[in-house]
């Protein structure tokens, strides 16, 4: 036999593609092996928050090269929000590797406040807030989503105030006037002539705000504002409230009936950004980071829109709320507790870092004294020329608070269930008058409630005293 | 008017056709909202379902296709780590897993030993074990092994499936011969030259299918490699397009991009084994 | 091939010794690899998750007994009788619509005389290509209201058609099912496929000649040779749909509106992971277990019952 047949005996034993994927896989190893290994440093920072790296990267560079070893230096890593959520869960419980100090969002920090205090996986800066004076330097409110049992976890990232923002060209050519607008009622009933049916299909052309029932941060949001929401101040559960009762049937009508004058057009998504282009949503409710985005994917909208507070509920109400929020904590398994405060501070505390990183993504700092840099007074273009900074930085200091429960997510899942099925009885029975969904709201709200408490009860690290049912 | 038989028989396939290229055509649509996505800046993303309209061939605007979402995506986001990576990680599982498989499952097939019901009952039961069983504790597992940040971690947990330990088992209760097996060990063949020479070209439809199988599992694992990889240099393809998904805003014109350059090497291995992967299903799905 | 090397001496001893038995040893040789990895990766973690689903706990400091509380809680959990009542209407729309759609497709393209079988097999097939990322990013485009695919061309067409119809505000499930319908159907067909080539092609003719109708050679020819495929297909697609997580999961960001979009394995992340109670997502975890083995069982017991018959 010769050599060539005899090999092409060898290759036949099998399919080719044995021998496809095996060529593969060594070259792909040997690429590899080949890469230059990762430049060793003695600490890490996680944060999950793409729009953030840039912003740190400077700080980083400058903090590394102060460092004489390389143990206090600091490495960043971009990590997908689900896939850091389970590892620094995992830290926690099992002590699995984590970060020295992480950034970390509001849903995801709360899980790890579920254990009893001394097993937070955090370490507790209470004592140095208070300590170094910054208590008082920072924007109140925005330690609640942080705040367990009383004691703070994290460095508040930010305040993210709402503002009403709105088609100032479709407003002015209708000819409405808005600076008299106190409420949401007045503010609906202003705007009702934006809702002609002009193609004469049957529906409206537009309709006024940017709201569905199944959008729960927007009915939280909505449900803080009007001074209702899902916990008291002393972290228990308060979901049947007449508040959350009168919000509920209203957002309801919003929604369908003869007094519909919402659309659901979400952010994030191809499909909401195209209602928005079109005009078809006239007005939304925009958290200052949603400003930035919008800036992003939207440029078409500059120069049309306009902010104003929120419509209260009631004259002299709220004018403002708050959605999501980012902190950054110390992780108890820290190698140097002490750099990572340091680090953080310089991170979290730095006026020139918040200017610049306003610019890029509207978002306010919580840190007071950087409220008067020049950045936060220019006018900005996307909003016509308001000083969008000043705007929301005159709402900080009247933002709800909320405390952070690690069961928020679930009441918040029931209240929107509640939220939807009164939306869909709307639709059904075709209701105009939110007062006739009141008893119906009050009744699935106790229940809700005592599902919520349920299930919170449950927790014997919590509630010590109260042994597992 | 009289048909032949054979005429008949045409004219009887032509609704058949129609009906096959209305499915085909429901089946390709989104591969074609992909592919024009792909070349399309992000401006004209949504101002248009598929090719933006203009007066080029077609009412086409032809100039308006653009290539940046590839360049970026390998010279901005350097998609050759990732893309090399996933190649790494799923021949060498593909390449294992189907080898460790058939071996578990020769045995079980042509093997009469004391304890063979007993692991079959085990493969049976592993089958219909949930992968989120198994997630809390396996973190931690993986951990105390030192397997976490490793492709190690990742390869080793799927390194013999039950369900391939099945596949194969089926195949080769069939398909190999206990006959040819006792000639080839009264000629003196050792148990594993038997096994490469005899066993292993007797199931090559098995092999082609099962290697297509876990290189598609894995190519395609998105959870997984989230948990165990922590070094964003070490992350496949399928982790890397997703972070293309910002939390402020997606970019679909990289996404898309990217999905087409993900399912390229797939459809090619797919077209390299596409006899043996339907032969190779059947024999592993008849009863046994 | 190169034949094994001659051994003078081996002719006559195989002539007296006709039969040389097969060491004990081997088959636990190549058994080795599954053994471990079987005891590694999935006894052992095993173990520990039914340890765990008797416990609450959060980290080994903080752990408590708790007996058999998860799974009474779990049973009187209205919102877990959700995820099982969606699991099961996903599960009857993957077997009902899906498998019969792929079986369907494979009959066509399994036409005597058809051109293009090649081609079209590839086309059915590409979506089992795609990742599961892109699957959920496409069909939130596609059922979007108003601007989504759907709903644009059907308003199109048909102006009457609700241009906001909620797909995935209220039809959750039926969107679920078209999705895994375009995901799953061509990856089933091609068993289908592969079943039906086995069909002996001379029963069809003679079957034909004696003047059996299409449906009659199908009942009573075609269905009884690819019955033990179907078995298994049909298994295969209850297995996995009592484990649909990642669809939905990427597809509605979550649960969806009013939970309508929740599934059992949804269930354990969101109640288990979401509140850190491991403890919790180990008991639905085995509740999972117990009714994805009961289907198996069942399948066994039907597959034992056609043999006897």
């Amino acid at each position: 036999m010769s050599v060539l047949s005899r090999l092409r005996a060898f290759f036949a034993v099998t399919t080719p593609a044995v021998w496809v994927l095996l060529a593969l896989l060594l070259g792909a190893a040997g690429l590899i092996a080949g890469r230059p290994g990762a430049r060793a440093t003695g600490m890490s920072h996680w944060l999950f928050a793409k729009g953030h790296v840039p912003a740190y990267a400077p700080i980083f560079e400058r903090w590394n090269a102060e460092q004489p070893t390389p143990a206090t230096q600091f490495e960043s890593l971009l990590i997908d929000g689900p896939a850091m959520e389970r590892r620094m869960l995992s830290a926690f419980m099992s002590g699995t590797p984590v970060a020295d100090l992480v950034e970390t969002e509001r849903s995801m920090a709360c899980r790890a406040f579920t254990g009893p205090l001394e097993d937070v996986g955090f370490v507790d800066l209470t004592d140095r807030l208070k300590a170094e004076g910054l208590m008082d330097k920072i924007n109140g409110p925005s330690f609640a989503p942080w705040t367990s049992r009383g004691r703070i976890f994290g460095l508040p990232h930010d305040v993210h105030p709402v503002m009403l923002v709105y088609r100032a060209d479709l407003v002015e050519a209708a000819g409405i006037d808005l600076s008299k607008v106190e409420t949401w009622a007045e503010f609906f009933a202003a705007m009702r002539p934006l809702m002609a049916d002009g193609d004469g299909d049957g529906r409206p052309d537009r309709y006024l705000l940017n709201f569905w029932p199944n959008n729960r941060d927007l009915m939280e949001l909505l449900l803080l504002q009007a001074g209702g929401g899902l916990f008291d101040a002393d972290e228990h559960v308060a979901i049947a409230t007449e508040r959350n009762a009168f919000v509920l049937v209203s957002l309801a009508t919003w929604c369908g009936g003869p007094r519909r004058i919402a659309v659901d057009a979400p952010d994030f998504t191809a499909a909401g950004n195209t209602l928005r282009l079109r005009g078809v949503v006239v007005a939304a409710l925009m958290v200052d980071w949603l400003a930035g985005v919008w800036k992003l994917d939207m440029p078409e909208l500059s120069g049309k829109l306009r902010l104003m507070p929120l419509p209260a509920w009631e004259k002299g109400g709220r004018r403002t709320s708050v959605v999501g929020g980012t902190m950054l904590g110390i992780s108890k398994a820290s190698k140097n507790i002490e750099a990572s405060w340091a680090l953080a501070k310089r991170l979290y505390l730095d006026p020139e870092v918040h200017a610049a990183f306003f610019k890029r993504t509207t978002i306010i700092p919580p840190f007071k004294s950087s409220w008067s840099h020049p950045a936060f007074s220019a006018p900005d273009p996307f909003f016509g020329g308001q000083p969008s900074g000043q705007l929301y930085i005159s709402q900080a200091g009247n933002v709800p608070t909320r405390p952070a429960s690690p069961y928020n997510l679930p009441a918040l899942l029931r209240v929107n269930e509640v939220l939807i099925e009164l939306a869909d009885r709307v639709v059904r029975e075709d209701i105009s008058d939110p007062a006739v969904l009141l008893p119906e709201a009050r009744e699935r709200l106790a229940e809700a409630q005592n599902r919520v408490e349920k299930m919170i009860n449950r927790n014997v690290f919590l509630h010590p005293e109260a042994p597992a049912r | 008017m009289s048909l032949s038989n054979a005429q008949r028989q045409k004219l009887l396939l032509i609704p058949i056709y129609i009906a096959l290229t209305v499915a085909g055509i429901f089946t390709l649509i989104p591969f074609a909202w992909l592919v024009c996505a792909a070349f399309k800046s992000n401006a004209d993303i949504f101002t248009s379902n598929f090719l933006p309209l203009g007066d080029g061939f077609l009412g086409v605007a032809w100039t308006r296709l653009t290539l940046v979402n590839f360049v970026r995506l390998f010279k901005e986001l350097g998609i050759g780590v990732a893309l090399t990576n996933s190649v790494f990680l799923s021949a060498t599982s593909a390449l294992l897993a189907t080898f460790c498989c058939s071996l578990a499952g020769y045995a079980l097939a042509k093997f009469r030993f004391a304890g063979r019901g007993l692991v079959m009952s085990l493969v049976l039961a592993a089958l219909v074990v949930p992968g989120s069983l198994l997630m809390a504790p396996g973190y931690k597992l993986l951990y105390d092994l030192g397997l976490l940040n490793s492709f190690a971690g990742l390869i080793l947990p799927g390194l013999t499936p039950a369900f391939g330990v099945f596949l194969f088992r089926q195949a080769m209760v069939n398909a190999v011969p206990a006959t040819l097996i006792e000639s080839a060990r009264i000629d003196g063949a050792g148990e594993f030259r038997i096994f490469f020479t005899i066993v292993l070209p007797l199931v090559r439809p098995m092999i082609g299918a099962y290697l297509m199988i876990t290189f598609l599992g894995t190519w395609n694992n998105f959870i997984g490699p989230q948990i165990v990889l922590q070094d964003p240099a070490s992350f496949p393809l399928s982790v890397a397009i997703n972070q293309l998904r910002g939390l402020y805003g997606t970019d679909y014109g990289l996404i898309m991009s990217g999905t087409m350059i993900s399912i390229a090497p797939v459809l090619a291995l797919f077209l390299l084994l596409q006899k043996e992967f339907i032969a190779g299903l059947t024999s592993g799905a008849v009863k046994g | 091939m190169p034949a094994p090397a001659a051994r003078p001496a081996s002719a006559s001893t195989t002539v007296v010794r006709r039969y040389r038995a097969e060491p004990v040893w081997v088959p636990w040789v190549f058994l080795a690899p599954f053994l471990l990895s079987f005891g590694v990766f999935l006894v052992w973690p095993l173990i520990q998750s039914v340890v765990l689903a008797c416990q609450q706990t959060f980290g080994p400091k903080s752990t408590a007994w708790v007996g058999f509380a998860n799974f009474s809680f779990l049973l009187h959990d209205p919102l877990f009788w959700k995820a099982v009542s969606n699991t099961a209407i996903f599960a009857a729309g993957s077997v009902f619509l899906q498998l019969p759609v792929s079986l369907g497709l494979a009959l066509l393209l399994n036409r005597p005389g058809l051109r293009g079988r090649t081609v079209f097999r590839l086309v059915f097939f590409a979506p089992s290509l795609v990742g599961l990322v892109f699957v959920g990013l496409l069909f939130a485009l596609i059922f979007a209201p108003r601007t989504g695919l759907v709903n644009s061309v059907l308003h199109d067409f048909f102006p009457a058609f609700d241009p906001e119809f909620p797909w995935l505000q209220i039809y959750v499930m039926p969107a679920l099912i078209l999705a895994a319908l375009w995901l799953y159907a061509g990856f089933n067909m091609v068993y289908f496929l592969a079943a039906l080539q086995g069909v002996p092609e001379e029963l069809m003719e003679a079957a034909a000649l004696d003047g059996a109708g299409p449906w009659h050679r199908f009942r009573h020819i075609v269905l009884p040779e690819i019955l033990p495929v179907g078995t298994f297909v049909v298994l295969m697609s209850l297995l996995g749909s009592l484990q649909l997580f990642e669809l939905p999961y990427i597809l509605l960001t979550g649960s969806g509106p009013d939970n309508r979009g929740l599934t059992i394995v949804m269930y354990l992340y969101d109640n288990g992971f979401v509140t850190g109670d491991l403890g919790y997502a180990s008991a639905v975890g085995w509740v999972l277990a117990l009714l994805m083995g009961s289907f198996a069982l069942g399948q066994r017991w039907l597959n034992k019952r056609q043999e006897e018959s």
